[in-house]
């Protein structure tokens, strides 16, 4: 980027992109993903200027966290490894944050949460709740935390079901969504179990892993937890065939996340069955213009096919 | 750097190593126990003003805007130098790095000074490194400047004999070195003068804001040099983001204008810490 060339102005804009994300309407079905830039309200609103139909903070828990010491997030050929380490400044900080957001930009903003505990889960949930987000996310599947904070919840259906109806509860009437694991075995039941617990929404995936990369030269793994979660062009088939299944069990709406930095990419997870589009490591591999552009390119595929919106093509790769 | 007036890299795009490269410590310089100048072999070209991540194994890595850089790159013989003080754990164990030890660097990352004729730098504290780098450039290219510097005391004062040799005025709050008391003192007396047609500063932040202020008094624009605890370096983690814009202190910055400040409301107030939060623990 060259000095002067700061920021486009939310670029493109197109009604037939609009969608509607458990009753939360957003002006295309791009989505900020919970760890990149959602730290402040003013970082995450550089992804509103840069065009995202809905923005996802950074995930918080009950007490300050600094995380893991750097290199915590090291690119490779085909995405991102990161281990930050679920760095946050606490919810009551966060929700500062977050209602900062609301009282500034007009679009959608999703908090992210996460729990040492079952019981955690709701507390932070309730703090949250104060800053009115449009929806909570839910971290079930952080794996970069394991050796802290045990195997991620999102593992087990039983589990999940119930934190889902712990932040329910504590959540006063806020739309919840689950974000899970492409490790969970059985991932689609595990989000049929999530629906059935009052879910509103499922985020699918989580970054997939842990991967390792190692520098040939020191003979060490570089990031500082030596492991960290896989994201980017590397994971969107895995992605893609997880919003697939759980498509086939589910109802409400999911927000398809992993290795979209295309308009191609998006219309897979499209096909396959996803309502919102995620992107986060797509800032990396195509720039700060990535939301425009996948827009853009949507807009161009409803030209090309004829379409009046994209609620034709939701799930059409299904049988 | 298409405003750059004399890039030192105009016309040849630099491609950003975003993954750490391994590179042996040549040289260590030492000013003294806790005040050192690392000489690294440079795998990349880094123009003044702009940072590389550098880690160290085991420890971790944090960002460092060189105090030169040489560059020969055709005889595969180019040098970044990283001049640091021991204030933390991580440059307490940088301080004990030896010559022929291998560390990693990443880079280069963000945007730097441009080359002005009739700069005047305004440095500080460890801000004085950056400014090195940058005055050895304008040399380079044949450009004008001069130089005030300031510190805490006399063994503060980063390469006084270098800048002597150069056009450099000296201040310390002691009164150990050149002028008693804050660099900024004269400022609006050197700027009235008119010989002045850009200032860069790097130091501590309630300096870069006199410095702002003066340069907005006599209307001469400024390239301030600022510092944000910074996580992924290459604009993702939002860490560094300031309040108002969210402008990118790694990536639209760390050297940033009146154009990129405008609308930024956290200046002088405490730095957000690794946890994201500010308050009295972040420092400024």
């Amino acid at each position: 980027m060259s000095r002067g060339t700061l920021l486009p102005k939310s670029g493109h804009h197109d009604r037939r992109l609009e969608v509607s994300i458990a009753g939360i309407p957003l002006r295309n079905p791009t989505v900020l993903a919970s760890g990149i830039l959602g730290m402040s309200a003013s970082s995450a609103g550089l992804a509103v200027a840069l065009g995202a139909g809905a923005v996802t903070f950074k995930s918080c828990g009950l007490e300050p966290r600094k995380g893991h010491p750097c290199p915590a997030v090291v690119p490779f050929e085909h995405g991102l490894l990161n281990a930050v380490g679920l760095s946050n400044p606490g919810a009551e900080q966060m929700a500062r944050e977050i209602a900062d957001f609301r009282q500034r930009f007009q679009i959608p903003v999703f908090a992210s949460i996460f729990g040492k505990t079952v019981a955690e889960f709701g507390q932070v949930a309730e703090i949250i709740s104060k800053a009115r987000p449009h929806l909570i996310e839910v971290n079930v599947s952080c794996p970069n935390v394991e050796s802290e904070l045990g195997t991620p919840f999102g593992l087990d259906g039983a589990v999940t079901a119930e934190i889902t109806r712990v932040v329910k509860r504590a959540s006063e009437g806020i739309p919840v969504a689950i974000k899970l694991s492409p490790q969970a075995h059985g991932i689609g039941r595990i989000a049929r179990a999530c629906q059935d617990a009052g879910a509103d929404a499922i985020t699918a995936i989580n970054t997939v892993g842990p991967g390792m990369v190692i520098d040939p030269v020191l003979r060490r793994p570089i990031l500082s937890n030596r492991v960290g979660g896989v994201s980017g062009g590397a994971v969107l088939p895995i992605a893609v065939r997880c919003v697939y299944e759980i498509a086939s069990q589910v109802t409400i709406p999911i927000i398809g996340t992993g290795g979209v930095s295309r308009a191609d990419h998006a219309l897979q997870l499209i096909l396959a069955g996803a309502t919102g589009i995620g992107i986060g490591t797509g800032l990396h591999e195509a720039g700060d213009g990535v939301f425009t552009d996948v827009c853009q390119g949507l807009s161009d595929y409803l030209d090309r096919n004829g379409l009046d919106n994209l609620d034709k093509l939701r799930g059409a790769a299904h049988d | 750097m298409t405003d750059g007036i004399h890039s030192p890299f105009e016309g040849t795009p630099v491609a950003v190593v975003t993954s750490p490269v391994p590179v042996r410590i040549e040289d260590v310089i030492v000013h003294h126990e806790a005040l050192k100048t690392f000489v690294l072999e440079a795998p990349f070209p880094v123009a003044p003003g702009q940072f590389i991540m550098l880690w160290l194994p085991g420890v971790d890595e944090k960002p460092f805007s060189p105090s030169l850089v040489t560059q020969r790159w055709r005889l595969r013989a180019g040098r970044i130098e990283v001049t640091a003080r021991a204030v933390g754990p991580f440059t307490r164990a940088l301080m004990a790095c030896r010559p022929g030890q291998t560390v990693g660097i990443r880079g280069p990352f963000g945007q730097g000074f441009s080359l002005e004729p009739c700069s005047l730098l305004v440095g500080g504290g460890m801000g004085i490194a950056p400014l090195r780098y940058l005055a050895d450039a304008l040399d380079s290219n044949g450009l004008p400047f001069q130089a005030m510097l300031g510190a805490r005391t006399a063994a503060d004062l980063l390469f006084v004999d270098w800048f002597q040799r150069r056009s450099a005025s000296f201040y310390t709050d002691d009164g150990s070195a050149g002028v008693s008391g804050p660099v900024t003192q004269s400022l609006d007396v050197e700027l009235e003068s008119g010989q002045f047609r850009a200032v860069c500063a790097c130091g501590p932040e309630p300096m870069l804001l006199a410095v702002k202020k003066a340069c907005e008094t006599h209307s001469i624009p400024y390239q301030l040099a600022f510092e944000r605890y910074m996580k992924c370096g290459i604009g993702l983690c939002g860490q560094c983001c300031m309040d108002g814009t969210g402008i990118r202190v790694c990536k639209e910055g760390p050297v940033l204008t009146a154009r990129e400040l405008a609308g930024v409301t956290e200046l002088g107030l405490p730095h957000r810490d690794a946890t994201g939060a500010r308050g009295p623990s972040g420092h400024i």
